[in-house]
């Protein structure tokens, strides 16, 4: 189902209407969610990962909306936390700078990607971009001197502070904070996303997925539209690592350059609804707190099984996703 | 004035030659007829004038301007359209949202959608025949609406030049009549044709003049009952000796 926005069709006008009515009780839910759980710090915890997961599948998505699947995405998260965490270690940056510098960084490294995968498409560009991880995570591993290699940093500064006049707030302060922090983060990501994908943009992402050759005819520049799609996807993973090392305040490139940052946010897109803008998110902030609070206790060895089955079971049975098929129906 | 001029061009496939020194001018409002039998060079040309592929050796010209190599995106936005020969929809798009994009993208870019671009869009689909499936996805249509739909997107873009592929292959004589209808009030708009036409069912009705085609080679050109009495034209298309010639 196409998620483009069109004013005059029941059909389109009953799933815009369902999307507002997510949007806003998500929005609310979570706004509130620290009061609902009377602050108790694993469940804020446990939903501030969910929201930086949703923020890593918002922006594999922006890729995966013009129809490139990547496994790669760890390349940029990794390299966008190591970015942030050494500038702000080694050399005593704001975090308020290194944050964006991290997602320049991992934005250079889509420029490179997309050199290297200009002319792939489908599954040699998903292999190619599961190889590419290889190359900032070798760099990382032996450039002892900068990032201790696979000891790994440890004692990050945390998230950023905020002072306006009198008032100000330490994220780093407390779980509640650095749960809004990353929630703030979600809502600035949700919005330029939704404003992309709503835009002539989001024709240009949506035809080269379709038919590339036909988007040619029509005056798209299918190389020129890929690569945008691949620096802003880039740009806002590198953002995200930057946020997680900041938060975790501890990282390796075993973690952070893991298949596990690859896999979760496609993952969470398919199963949510790769053509949605809100599907990749909701995916996130449900199936990753089901993992914790139910199959973690359950399998501690084994939990991640969840994830295998949730993708299987979607592309069987949803394969427009769950958000996919339910802004159909209603 | 001329819209289009060939100059001597060429392909060749790893040393197989597809065309071989094709000169042709195309004037403007013209309807032209591009016929030949199989693997005569038709789509082959037609992806040389269109970008898709570049020409070994040889010239195009548009509107005087050396297009040469240029790709599709470009050739586009300079006024240069086409359609497929099998339909290239955007299929899990909305039929009026396949024929926005190429309002969009066909001259300039706007990043917002601007409502006369929608306007136009319903318009053209009003203009093919299928306004009332505005909202339903390409990959639904049937096929005939499929090559509408690839003609109104094409339109969108606000070509000067209409490259047009097997528009009405495999239609019936109903279908044969409305697309040229269609095509008329297509040239009505200004808008000069090129029309690649195997089983000459269109052509003969609407072109002007016809270019012939046989093994990459041009083997006449000329008005449509001219060449349909040509020779090479025959032999190229019936296989056999010219009648006259059992006389000799």
């Amino acid at each position: 189902m196409s998620f483009f926005a069109s004013k005059n069709t029941k059909l389109n006008t009953r799933g815009l209407k369902f999307d507002s009515v997510g949007l806003v009780t998500g929005l609310v839910l979570l706004i509130i969610l620290p009061a609902l759980v009377k602050s108790n710090n694993y469940i804020l915890q446990v939903f501030t990962h969910a929201l930086l997961l949703a923020n890593l599948a918002l922006a594999w998505n922006i890729l995966g909306v013009s129809g490139s699947i990547s496994l790669g995405h760890a390349a940029f998260f990794g390299a966008g936390a190591y970015c942030s965490a050494v500038l702000s270690l080694e050399y005593g940056l704001s975090s308020w700078l290194t944050i964006p510098l991290a997602g320049l960084l991992a934005a250079g490294l889509g420029l490179i990607m997309n050199l290297i995968c200009l002319r792939l498409r489908g599954a040699y560009f998903a292999l190619a971009t599961l190889a590419f991880v290889e190359i900032p995570r070798v760099i990382t591993d032996n450039w002892d001197e900068l990032t201790h290699g696979s000891l790994g940093l440890v004692s990050l500064p945390g998230l950023p502070s905020l002072s306006l006049g009198t008032w100000s707030v330490d994220f780093s302060a407390s779980i509640m904070a650095s749960y809004y922090f990353v929630f703030a983060f979600s809502l600035v990501l949700l919005g330029l996303v939704r404003f992309l994908f709503n835009s002539n943009l989001g024709l240009a992402f949506q035809a080269i997925r379709e038919e590339e050759i036909a988007a040619e005819a029509v005056g798209i520049s299918a190389n020129r539209y890929r690569l945008l799609s691949l620096l802003l996807s880039a740009f806002f993973t590198g953002v995200s690592g930057a946020c997680y090392a900041h938060l975790v305040r501890y990282i390796e490139p075993g973690l952070v350059y893991g298949l596990h940052f690859s896999a979760i946010p496609m993952i969470f897109a398919i199963c949510g609804g790769r053509f949605t803008i809100l599907g990749p998110a909701m995916a996130a902030l449900i199936i990753y707190p089901l993992d914790q609070f139910v199959f973690h206790p359950l399998l501690p060895a084994g939990h991640e099984f969840l994830y295998g089955v949730v993708l299987i079971l979607t592309v069987l049975f949803l394969p427009a996703g769950f958000w996919g098929s339910l802004r159909k129906i209603f | 004035m001329t819209v289009l001029q060939l100059q001597e061009l060429s392909k060749t496939f790893n040393g197989i030659s597809a065309l071989s020194n094709i000169d042709f001018t195309i004037n403007e409002g013209e309807i032209v007829g591009l016929v030949g039998p199989n693997g005569a060079g038709k789509t082959t040309l037609f992806n040389l004038i269109s970008g898709r592929l570049r020409p070994s050796t040889g010239k195009i010209l548009f509107e005087g301007k050396d297009i040469t190599g240029f790709k599709p995106h470009a050739v586009c936005k300079l006024g240069i359209s086409r359609t497929f020969q099998s339909s290239r929809p955007f299929s899990r798009m909305s039929t009026l949202h396949n024929v926005l994009t190429g309002q969009v993208f066909g001259k300039g870019f706007s990043l917002h959608i601007r409502p006369e671009d929608e306007q136009m869009a319903h318009e053209l689909l009003d203009v093919v025949g299928i306004a009332h499936k505005a909202e339903t996805l390409a990959a639904d249509l049937t096929l005939s609406e499929q090559r509408r739909l690839d003609l109104a997107r094409a339109l969108a873009t606000r070509p000067k030049l209409l490259l047009l592929d097997e528009v009405a292959a495999g239609f019936s004589p109903v279908l044969v009549k409305q697309a040229i209808k269609l095509i008329n009030r297509v040239r009505e708009r200004g808008v000069t044709l090129l029309i690649v036409d195997h089983f000459l069912n269109l052509s003969l009705k609407v072109a002007d003049r016809l270019l012939a085609l046989d093994h990459g080679e041009k083997i006449a050109e000329g008005p449509p009952n001219i060449i349909m009495r040509n020779r090479e034209v025959l032999r190229a298309y019936l296989g056999m000796r010219y009648p006259d010639e059992e006389d000799d």
